[in-house]
C-alpha cells in the first residue's frame, strides 16, 4: 500500500512523479487538474462536444500510458497540451481530407453520404438569430475564435486563455518563437476586425 | 513624442506589458495620441474577453472513462519498497524498538553466519585428518594380514606395485579366507553325516 499523499497540494511534476511510480490516484489527479483545460482547447479547436470529449480522452490516454516517457525538466502541462493539440491538429486534418468537396466527400456513394459529409457553408455566415447572440461579446469571440486558422487558435487559447508565455508557447506548439509571435499577432488581428461590429 | 502612429507589432508589446528600453516611447506616444490609445483600448478588449472565456467541463465520468484505458504498472522496486513499508511501525518508539530489533538480529544472523562457515571449515579438516588416519590404519591392517598369509616376499611385492594391488590382494585374500571357511564347513558337514 502507499502512503498517504497530500496529491491536490503537490506541483505537477510531483504528482507525475508518483504516477511514474504506479500510484492510481496520481493518475486521477493529473486528470482532475487538466480535464477542462484539455477538453476546452480541444473543443475549442474541434467546435464539436463529442469530438472534443473522444479526442480529450484520447489526449490524455496517450499521456497517462506513457507517464514514464515524462521528463520532469520540462512542465508535465506544456507536454500534455502538446499532445493535445496534435490530437485535434490530425483530427481537424483528417477531417479536411474526408470533406475537400463542398458537394460532399469524394466517396460518398449514396444521397446520405453526400448529405453527411456536405460543407456546411452555412457555418460561416451568420442569421438574424445567429446575429442577435452574437450581441454577447464571450458567444462573439467564440465564434470569431472559430474562424480562426487552427495554429492561431491553438496559440490565441495558450496565450489568453491558459495564460502561456510566448517561448512556453512555442516549446509546447514546437514552434519558433517569431511564428508563435506572428500568430498571435495575425489571430488579434483577425479578432479585432471580427468583432468590430459588436463596438457600432 | 513619436511623430507616427503606432504599428500593431507596437500594439501587442504594449498589450503583453513588454518592458524595456524601446517601450518606453511607445507609451508616451500613447499618452499623447488619443487614435492610438483607442487601437490599443480596443485590442484590450479583445485580450480581455478572451481571458474570461471560461473552461468546459466534459460529460461526468469522464476521468473514469480515461482511468479505464490506461494501464497503471507500479515498477517492482516501487512494489517491494511498499512491502518493507507495511512492517514499519507508526509510532517513533515503536519505530526506534522495531530498528534496534532489527540490527540486533541483523548482527546475530551475521555472527551465527560466520561462525557456521568457520565450524564448517573446522568440521571439514577434521573430517579429513580422521578420514586419513583410517585410511593409514586399513593399509596397515591388510599390509598385515597380507604379509601373515602369504609371506614377507609377496607382501612385499604387492606393496611395492602400488595400492591397487593392495586392494587385489585384500580381496584374493578374503576369497582364500571365504573359500577355506566353506572347505571345514563342508568337511564338518559330511563328518556329522557319518557319524549319525
Amino acid at each position: 500500500m502507499a502512503p498517504s499523499l497530500d496529491l491536490p497540494n503537490l506541483p505537477d511534476a510531483d504528482v507525475a512523479r508518483l504516477a511514474q511510480q504506479g500510484r492510481e490516484p496520481a493518475f486521477r489527479e493529473l486528470v482532475r487538474r487538466y480535464e477542462r483545460p484539455v477538453f476546452s482547447l480541444v473543443f475549442r479547436m474541434v467546435r464539436d462536444t463529442a469530438t472534443a470529449e473522444d479526442l480529450a480522452q484520447e489526449t490524455f490516454i496517450k499521456v497517462l500510458n506513457h507517464i514514464d516517457k515524462y521528463r520532469p525538466e520540462f512542465k508535465f502541462s506544456s507536454w500534455l497540451f502538446k499532445i493535445a493539440n496534435n490530437v485535434a491538429i490530425d483530427h481537424l486534418r483528417r477531417r479536411q481530407l474526408s470533406t475537400i468537396s463542398i458537394d460532399g466527400a469524394p466517396n460518398a456513394s449514396s444521397a446520405a453520404d453526400v448529405e453527411a459529409t456536405r460543407f456546411d457553408i452555412a457555418d460561416k455566415s451568420e442569421s438574424a438569430l445567429d446575429a442577435m447572440e452574437a450581441r454577447e461579446l464571450g458567444s462573439a469571440i467564440e465564434r470569431a475564435i472559430g474562424a480562426l486558422r487552427p495554429e492561431y487558435r491553438s496559440c490565441i487559447m495558450l496565450r489568453h486563455v491558459e495564460g502561456r508565455s510566448y517561448e512556453e508557447i512555442a516549446a509546447t506548439l514546437d514552434l519558433p518563437l517569431g511564428t508563435v509571435k506572428t500568430y498571435i499577432h495575425r489571430a488579434r488581428h483577425q479578432l479585432r476586425e471580427a468583432l468590430e461590429h459588436l463596438r457600432e | 513624442m513619436q511623430h507616427r502612429h503606432l504599428l500593431s507589432n507596437e500594439i501587442d508589446l504594449l498589450l503583453d506589458g513588454e518592458a524595456g528600453f524601446g517601450v518606453a516611447p511607445l507609451r508616451s506616444h500613447v499618452d499623447d495620441c488619443a487614435e492610438c490609445r483607442a487601437r490599443l483600448d480596443e485590442a484590450r478588449l479583445v485580450a480581455d474577453a478572451l481571458e474570461r472565456l471560461p473552461h468546459f467541463a466534459p460529460r461526468t465520468g469522464f476521468s473514469d472513462r480515461v482511468m479505464s484505458q490506461v494501464q497503471v504498472v507500479e515498477p517492482w522496486h516501487v512494489a517491494a519498497l511498499d512491502t518493507a513499508r507495511r512492517f514499519v511501525p507508526e509510532s517513533r518508539p515503536l519505530r526506534a524498538l522495531a530498528l534496534a530489533g532489527a540490527g540486533a538480529a541483523s548482527v546475530a544472523i551475521s555472527g551465527s553466519a560466520v561462525w557456521i562457515a568457520f565450524s564448517a571449515d573446522l568440521s571439514f579438516q577434521s573430517a579429513s585428518f580422521v578420514a586419513d588416519r583410517v585410511r593409514a590404519a586399513l593399509v596397515s591392517g591388510v599390509a598385515q594380514a597380507l604379509e601373515t598369509t602369504l609371506g614377507s616376499g609377496a607382501a612385499d611385492a604387492i606393496r611395492s606395485s602400488g595400492s591397487l594391488a593392495l586392494v587385489g590382494g585384500a580381496l584374493a585374500l578374503v576369497a582364500a579366507v571365504g573359500a577355506s571357511a566353506f572347505g571345514f564347513r563342508a568337511i564338518a558337514s559330511a563328518a556329522r553325516q557319518r557319524g549319525s
